[in-house]
This record gives C-alpha cells, structure tokens and sequence, in this order.
C-alpha cells in the first residue's frame, strides 16, 4: 500500500484543481445565474496564447518564451482579459434572459472558441515548456513527490486566501458578496450591477489562467479540449457545494478530488475503468441527500 | 506554408473539378476529413497516398488510364462519414479511402462495402477496419495494433533483458486497448517474465498521480512499463511519469511516435517506439529518407509522425492489384490483394488473407529516445504472428 | 377547465403542420435524388426526434435535462444488441445472454423495443432523480449520462465498450425516418394535451399554486421523463440502423449540447421551436457547409476556409439568442393564420396558462 501521505497529496492536488475550476464557475453564477460552459475554453484559449498561431506540429512558442515572473501575470491577464470581452460583447446582452438561454449562449460561445483553436492550431497537442523548474520530484518527510503538486496545493489556498481577504476587506467585495445573496436588493441598495459582474468575470478568467498554467506544466501540452473535463467537475462541485457559496464550491471541488483519488486506490483493478461512474453516483446520491447543496448560499429556490 | 496551401489547392480543384473528365479515368474517393478533430490525422497520410497517386500517374497511369481523385469532408462527424461515403461513390470511386480512425471512417466504408467497392482505412489499427468489422471488400493500411504491443514486449524480452513489467492502460479507445491486448497475448509466451502490477486510467485524466503513486509503492522497480495510450494524453501521461521520477524503460504504441511533443518532457531517455519507417532520416532502407524528402517537397514539411506512410503502402499495394486483376472490379482486385504475401513495400512487407485484411505480423523498427534525441536502434519481427482468435474478444 | 374535444381542437394545427413540414422536406429529397442528401435528410429527421424527445421533458417540465442522450444511447445499443446476425454477437458481445445473442429481429420491430427499453431506465432513474428540481436535477441528470457513457465504455461483454459494435443493418430508406419523426411530433403533442401535461406545465408555470391545487409534480414529471425516454431511445435505436455502427461517445456531451442548442435556439417551451430550431440550424448548417466546400457563383468561387463553418454557426447562434432570448418560436405554437388571430382577440384571459416570462424572476 503506497504512503498515506503520497495519496493525501495526489487527492489534494487533483482537488485544488477541481476547486479553482469550481470557484470560476461560482463566482459568475453567483452575480448573474449563469452557468458558463466557456469556462473550459478559456482555460484552452490562455495555454495557446503562448504559442503563435500554426497548424505545424512543431509549436512556435511566442509569450511561452517570456522568464516566470512575466509569464504568470500574462497567462493571468489573458483569462481575465478573454472572459471580460466575453461579458462585454455576449452576456451583457442576456441579463434579462432566462437561465437556459445563458448557458446555451455560453455554450455557442465555447463552442466558438474552440473551433477557432482548431482552426488557428489544428487538433494535435502541441508541445508546450511552462515552468521547468517545477518538473522535478522533492523530498518531503522521506517521500518523493513532483513539486508540482505542493506547488499546485499552495498556489491554491493562497488563492482562497487572496479571495478570502479581497471578498472581506475590500468595497468591492462587500458588493460582490452581497450581490450574490441578493442581486436586485443589492442593487437598489446602489451596488453597480455591471463593475460587479466585470468584475466577477476577471476574477473567474484570471482563476482559468491559473489552472491552465499549472495544468500546462503538468501535462507540457496545449491541446484544444483540455479544459472540458475540469469544466465539467468544476460544475458538478459548484452544484453539490451549494450553488452560490464560493466556500461551498471550493469546499465540493476537494472532495470530489479525493473522492477520484480514493476510488482509484480502492476499487480493484477490473472495476477500476468504472471508477468515473462511481463517482458520479456518489454525485446524485449526494443532490438527493442534500439538494440545495452542501452549504447552501440561498434559501431562494432556483428554477431552471 | 505556400507550398502546403497550394497543394491543399490542388486537392481541392480536383474535388471541385466538374469538368468532363475522361470517362475512363480510375477514379480514387478519399471519404476523409479535411477539417476538425481527425483532420490532423487524415491529413499527412492522405498527401502521402497523393504522392503515390501522382507518382503513377506520372509513370503512365493505372492499366494505361490516368487515375483521378475525388474528395469528400468528413468533418470529423460520423454522420457526416456516411455522406462523404455516398458522395465519393456516386462520383463513380473504384476505391473508396476513408478516414485513419475505424471509427470516424466506418460509416463511409460501410456504404463502399454496399456499394461493392474496395474500401481502404488510411491507418485504421483495429481489426474490425476489415473484413471482420466492415466486410470483405475493406482492408486497412496499416499495422494492427496489438502487433505493437506484442513487438514491444518480445523485443525487449529478448534485447533489453526486461523480466518485469508494469501494464498502464489508458482505457479511453480501442486502439489503446489493442496494444495492450498484444502485450497481453505475448508476456505469457516469454519464458520467466513476469506482470509484476497493472492499472488503468483515462486519457483526460487531469492527473494520473494516484496510478504513479502505485507505481512507486512498488517493492522494486519494473524492468519495463508497457505504456498503451495515444495523443493527446500520452504526452501529460510521460510527462508525469518521468516528473515523479521514474526512471524505467517505457514501451509504447507507434501513437507516440514523432519529435513535435519531445520539448515537452525535456531530455525525455529510456523511451522506446515501435515505427513502419522512420522519420527522423536514418531508415535503414534510403528509399524511405528518399520518401521523406519528396513529402517535404510536396507539402512543405518532414513527416511528423509514421502514420503518413500507410496512406503510401494502400495505393501502392492497391495499384499492384488492380495491375494483376487488370480491372478495378471489387472482386478481382481483392482476390489479387489477398494473394499478396509478404508482399515488399517501403515500409516492410505486407500480407493479406481471405480471412485477415490487415497486418497480425509486421516488421517494426525499434525508434529509442535518448536525451531526448530519437534514433532507430533496432528492428523486430515478432516470432509468430497473432492469431485472429486472439485479436477478436 | 377546457373539455378535452376542444383541447384537441385547438391544438391539432399544430402536429399537422409539422408532420407537413417534415412531409414537404421528405418530397424535396426523394424528388432531389441525390444520396447524399437523402443522408443528410436522416440525420436531420434523427435530430427533430431527438430534440421533440427532449421538448417533451425540457419544454413541459421546465427543467434542464443533460440526460437524455444517456436514452439515446440505451435505445441505439438495445436495437444493436435485437438486430446484429447472432454469429457476430457470440463473438463480439459474448456477455449477452443467450437468449439476445440468438435474437435477430427486423429493425422496425426492434426499435420500439428499443425504445421501451430506455423508457425503462427512463422510469428507474427518474423514480430517483424526479424529486430533485432546478439546477439540481440538471446536474443529477447529467451525472447519469456520465455513468451511462462511463459504463458502456467499459463493459466490454456486454456493449463492446469503446470498440465500435458493427454488423447493426443499415436502412437508408428516408419513409421510416419520416414515419418515425412524425410519429415523435405526435406523441409529444398527445402528452402536451394530456392531462398529465397539463398539470406539468401548470406546475412549471405556478409551482405554488399547482402544488396547493394537489399536482404531484414529482409524478407529472416522471411520467414526462420516461415518455420523453421512450423518444429520444427510439431516435437513439434509428441512428443506429441510418450509420450501421454505435460507440458510447457518439452519445456524449456533444450531442447533448447540439440538441440542447437546437431546442433554445427555436424556443424551449414550444413543440414548434423543437422541429423548427432543427430545420433552421440544420438548414444553417448545410448552407456553411455547402460553402466550406466553396459555391460557384456566377463564374466567382465563393469558399470560406475550412472550419469556419463551426465558428459561424456559434455566432449565429448566439445573435438569434440575443435577439430572441426565448428562441425563435418564444412560447407559440404554429396554428392555422385565421386561429391566431382569433386566438390573438382573446389571449388576454389565458395569458397567465401559456406563457412563461421572458425575464427572469432573480
């Protein structure tokens, strides 16, 4: 049985991932009730953004050239960049739309970024070197483990953290926080509706550049669909944590990491390619248990 | 990039070419994607059966007539298949090529095998892209996939003195499955090799640390990871792998084959890579670099991967028949083609039988990365071939 | 409350001028005679089957369902498993049982079996997942798809897992498409109008007042969900007879967001947004398409480079969303002119039972 201390590692990991995504997702649905199926592809669009644009197989690497302290900042103000054009030219115009709308609307939107990708890129991977440095194993307390992965665990409390204080201490977040709870009273109360939501979509692109630079040094590839499949756990533990809760998001983001992470250890080798079904059971019997989620932000019902 | 664009051109004037063509032309249908997903896999193997197309035809043509070719998109869409399918046959195909993926090319070999025309996948490694999945009238290019398996295995058997080894399944495709399915049918046939422990995950898998994390907690190191996955993966799958600092050798499928992804995992060494040919410009056979070069000729780049040249070997192998036969007529043109034993072509020999239009047995050259530098080491024929009790499950 | 005669009356416009529509578009193409447009056809006729089958839930429920390509998929493996010659099953699916492996039905026997099959699981999962409402349910929902699409793909015995299950008879005929779609349009009217519908709409419209008036939503709802099972099962079971292969993931996230896209874009709560969102989109489609593969317009080659096809269609998609927020159709169905206008006179009283705002209630 590998150490104890390795597998809490790898689920931490695999969940500070899940709940960087989740926290994205959140905090848009929570000022404007959008479920934003682009976020996956922004994640996609900030990785290729340091390459130059060529359906070659060998990548023109172009930003990804720059030294670390330049590069982080860039990759950063890419997302938040690419989501606030998003808001600006397509969600602006659904705020009074119903749900189903929104997320159909995002969904054309990723669909668009996407195939854009493909145009500019092609679909084969491409080769991209993001942060050497952090590809290397470390000795902690007599285990072996990749850098990376305590480097992925700190960067994301440090998120929480910075979050943490920005939601708590600043005007900004008070705004935000109380627009979440109750966007039309928060407005009649003179919070401005459009700073806040602008807001709201930096922040969740910055969170997608974040996850595209750890997820590029981890894989050392761009490939066009490489957000989707946090995209997809990120909306199942914005759901489950309670939709509206930011702590709740992050808080389900963890667990279905370790949740992954402890099938894969415990299930026996032949039900182990099953192992994604089983977590998705795990998903329904927990929205049956508690269907508001685990930290419910609203007692208002929602209605999709 | 001119010249790429010019010969897309090309490609695309002899699509659109409503033109009176001569009646007796021979008329090739590619049924491939041109754009989406599979468009960069169809693409390089197609302008490779081009070359061989051209070549011919500058030889003097096909039984004396000038072969001429129609094309069909994809997509990269089934549905779309079945009507790229349709579209190429109605335009009067004798040979129906479909996409390098059994999958995304079955629906347009389907309507071929309906129609009664020969279909040929581009690179399909699965034995259903053949008669035992499409019909009798279907064959595939390129290798089976097991047999990369099984040559891994018995190569480093036998080579590398390998004993023990780690299976790493990504159970996302079929073709993944296939190599490990012939590493599977080979390590019991190796005398005192051992599985020492096996896993499996998925090829988007956001990490894979929890299967390195059983890799590790191994008592000792495997002599060998038989690694069974494909792009895109494969590349994050290395990367992690050799990140957390395991060192062991890594046997792979021809999927990972190509220099384009190396700078992702930095002096990448201990990886071995079963080729048909290699691109990297030390085949032993010169005919092949020779290859190389006019493809750069033609499309402005070096092959990126070996699966440009089974698009080469099919028309080849294709216009021999149809040589032979002296008709394209389906029926004579296979009866030719399942005649063919170890029949030599530039990326070693082929075999079709009434039974099996596809390779179980095939000469593969040993591509090691060191330093991250590929270079051919070696070439292997595995001892016998793989039954096809075996490849059907 | 209206008495059932005049229900039907006043709504029977509605399936007849869209079976016609479907009829109009089957003639164009048999008169065409152009295969690949007759395929092309199919696969759009596949679509109208799949979205009527979502509109049935989605559209009468009000509730986001990214479930139902998991039907799809039941439904095109079960008339796999009903259809393929037995000799290919014993060898490519030998955890069948015996009984199926020796079963070879006719297709049009087999996919209404194919059907009630996935109804079945439509019933069994919505037994569970029909208490869950909101945003809740469409994430429940979707988390069955996934382990729908997670157990196909590996339980190799049984479905072949991501190997392709071939030998499936392929029926390029265009008539059973037509019949079938037709027939979809009329199940998802008939449920529309039944009392079952009714109280399920009243429900989506006024779930307060629907629950004091003693409406089980849960049990309208699932009753919506296994008759929208059976649909979206018996598309699943044609697609499989119009390519003659099936794999798990063709009835995945993708296909779930280009129905989903095709039932907001024409009008979710709307019979007539279903068929239409289709034949527009669809339509949309074959036109990028057609200029993907580059148009002759009068001696001038018009071609839009390769790709752009995808890229256009999303920006469409988008401005006809902004423009209409609740989809071409809104929440109206097509009826005969004269009765639209006579409708039209005396709405104000109904308002309330057909509408739902365009805004939402924040």
């Amino acid at each position: 049985m590998p150490g104890l201390l390795q597998i809490l590692l790898d689920a931490l990991s695999l969940g500070s991932l899940y709940a960087l995504g989740a926290l994205g997702i959140a905090l848009i649905f929570g000022v404007m009730r959008l479920v934003n199926f682009a976020h996956g592809d922004v994640i996609a669009f900030c990785i290729f953004a340091l390459l130059w644009p060529s359906v070659d197989v060998v990548p023109i690497v172009f930003a990804g050239q720059l030294p670390w302290f330049l590069l982080i900042p860039f990759v950063l103000a890419v997302g938040a960049g690419l989501s606030v054009l998003a808001e600006l030219a397509v969600f602006r115009r659904f705020r009074h739309a119903n749900p189903a709308t929104m997320m159909i609307a995002s969904f054309a939107l990723g669909f668009v970024i996407r195939y854009f990708l493909l145009m500019l890129f092609s679909s084969r991977p491409k080769s991209v070197q993001i942060l050497p440095g952090l590809s290397q194993p470390v000795e902690l307390l007599g285990a072996r483990i990749p850098l990376l992965q305590v480097v992925t665990i700190l960067v994301t409390i440090a998120v929480l953290l910075a979050l943490v204080a920005v939601l708590r201490r600043t005007r900004f977040g008070l705004e935000m926080r109380a627009a979440a709870e109750n966007f039309t009273m928060a407005r009649m109360l003179g919070v401005r509706a459009n700073r806040v939501i602008m807001g709201a979509f930096a922040m969740s692109g910055a969170l997608a550049g974040a996850i595209a630079l750890i997820l590029g040094s981890q894989t050392g590839t761009a490939d066009i669909m490489m957000g989707s499949s946090i995209m997809l756990m990120a909306f199942i533990a914005t759901v489950i944590g309670g939709l509206g809760s930011l702590f709740g998001a992050v808080l389900a983001g963890f667990l279905l990491g370790g949740v992954s992470v402890a099938m894969q250890f415990a299930l026996p080798l032949e039900a182990r390619p099953f192992r994604d079904a089983f977590v998705y059971g795990a998903v329904i019997l927990v929205l049956l248990w508690r269907p508001q989620g685990l930290l419910s932000g609203r007692a208002a019902k929602e209605r999709v | 990039m001119r010249q790429i664009r010019t010969f897309g051109l090309a490609v695309a004037a002899a699509a659109l070419a409503t033109a009176p063509a001569l009646a007796d032309d021979i008329v090739v249908g590619f049924a491939t994607a041109a754009s989406g997903f599979m468009e960069a896999y169809d693409k390089p193997a197609q302008d490779a059966a081009m070359i061989r197309i051209q070549e011919i035809n500058e030889a003097g043509g096909l039984l004396g007539r000038q072969i001429r070719v129609v094309t069909a998109d994809t997509k990269s869409d089934r549905a779309e298949g079945a009507r790229a399918g349709l579209t190429v046959v109605d335009a009067g195909a004798d040979l129906v090529v479909v996409s390098c993926d059994y999958d995304f090319g079955s629906p347009a070999a389907l309507v071929a095998e309906s129609a009664g025309k020969v279909s040929i996948f581009l690179c399909a490694e699965s034995i259903k892209a053949g008669i035992q999945g499409v019909g009798p009238h279907s064959f595939s290019a390129s290798v089976l996939a097991a047999v990369q398996g099984a040559t891994m295995a018995e190569w480093a058997y036998h080579k590398r003195g390998a004993r023990t080894f780690y299976r790493l399944l990504d159970t996302w495709t079929e073709y993944n499955k296939g190599i490990c399915d012939g590493f599977d049918w080979m390590l019991p046939r190796l005398e005192g090799a051992t599985l020492i422990g096996s896993d499996t995950f998925v090829n988007d898998d956001v990490s894979i640390a929890a299967q390195i994390t059983r890799i590790k907690a191994l008592p000792q190191a495997p002599d060998a990871i038989m690694l069974c996955t494909m792009m895109p993966g494969a590349v994050s799958a290395i990367k992690q792998l050799r990140d957390a600092g395991i060192t062991a050798p890594i046997l792979n499928g021809s999927g990972v084959d190509g220099s384009y992804w190396l700078s992702a995992v930095p002096d990448l060494s201990n990886f071995f890579v079963p080729v048909q040919g290699s691109i990297y410009g030390d085949d032993p056979n010169p005919e092949v670099t020779a290859f190389n070069a006019k493809y750069r000729e033609m499309t402005g780049s070096d092959p990126s991967t070996q699966y440009v040249y089974p698009g080469y070997v099919m028309i080849d192998v294709w216009a021999r028949a149809v040589e032979r036969a002296g008709t394209t007529e389906a029926a004579a043109v296979v009866a030719e083609l399942e005649k063919m034993r170890d029949e030599p072509t530039l990326f070693g020999p082929r075999t079709f039988t009434s039974e099996l239009h596809h390779q179980n047995r095939a000469r593969y050259l040993i591509v090691e990365t060191d330093q991250g530098q590929p270079r051919v080491i070696d070439e292997w024929t595995i001892s016998e071939p793989i039954p096809v009790s075996a490849l059907l499950r | 409350m209206l008495r059932r005669g005049s229900v039907v009356r006043r709504t029977i416009a509605t399936p007849i001028i869209l079976s016609a529509l479907i009829l109009a578009l089957a003639i164009f193409t048999v008169w065409s005679g152009s295969r690949p447009f007759n395929q092309t056809v199919i696969d759009v006729l596949l679509r109208v089957m799949l979205v009527v089958g979502l509109y049935i839930f989605i559209g009468n429920s009000g509730v986001l369902s990214f479930g139902h390509i998991g039907f799809t998929c039941l439904g095109a493996y079960a008339a796999a498993w009903l259809t393929m010659p037995p000799m290919m099953k014993g060898m490519m699916l030998p955890g069948l049982p015996g009984w199926l492996i020796a079963t070879k039905l006719p297709y049009w026997v087999a996919a209404p079996i194919a059907a009630t099959f996935a109804a079945v699981f439509a019933w069994l999962f919505g037994l569970v997942l029909m208490r869950l409402s909101g945003i809740a349910a469409s994430i429940a929902t979707f988390a069955m798809l996934a382990m729908i699409n997670k157990i196909y793909s590996n339980w190799s015995s049984v479905t072949g897992a991501t190997s392709s299950v071939v030998g499936i008879p392929i029926v390029r005929d265009l008539w059973p498409y037509v019949i079938a779609a037709i027939l979809c349009i009329v199940i998802a009217w008939a449920h529309a109008i039944s009392r079952a519908g009714l109280k399920l709409r009243a429900a989506r419209d006024e779930p307060v007042a629907a629950q004091a008036s003693g409406i089980d939503i849960p049990r309208e709802r699932l009753v919506a969900f296994v008759v929208s099972g059976w649909v979206t099962g018996l598309a699943g079971a044609l697609f499989a007879h119009s390519l003659g292969v099936v794999t798990p993931d063709t009835f995945y996230l993708a296909m779930t967001f280009m129905a989903l896209s095709m039932l907001v874009v024409g009008g979710m709560s709307s019979l007539s947004g279903a068929v239409l969102g289709v034949l527009v989109l669809s339509l949309l489609i074959q036109l990028l398409r057609g200029l993907e593969r580059g148009v002759d317009m009068g001696g001038v080659a018009l071609k839009i480079p390769n790709g752009l096809q995808e890229i256009a269609l999303g920006v469409i998609m988008i401005a006809i969303l902004m423009f209409r927020p609740s989809g071409m159709m809104g929440n109206r169905e097509l009826v005969w002119p004269r009765a639209r206008r006579r409708r039209a006179a005396d709405a104000a009283p109904r308002s309330s039972t057909n509408t739902q705002p365009t805004g939402v209630h924040r």
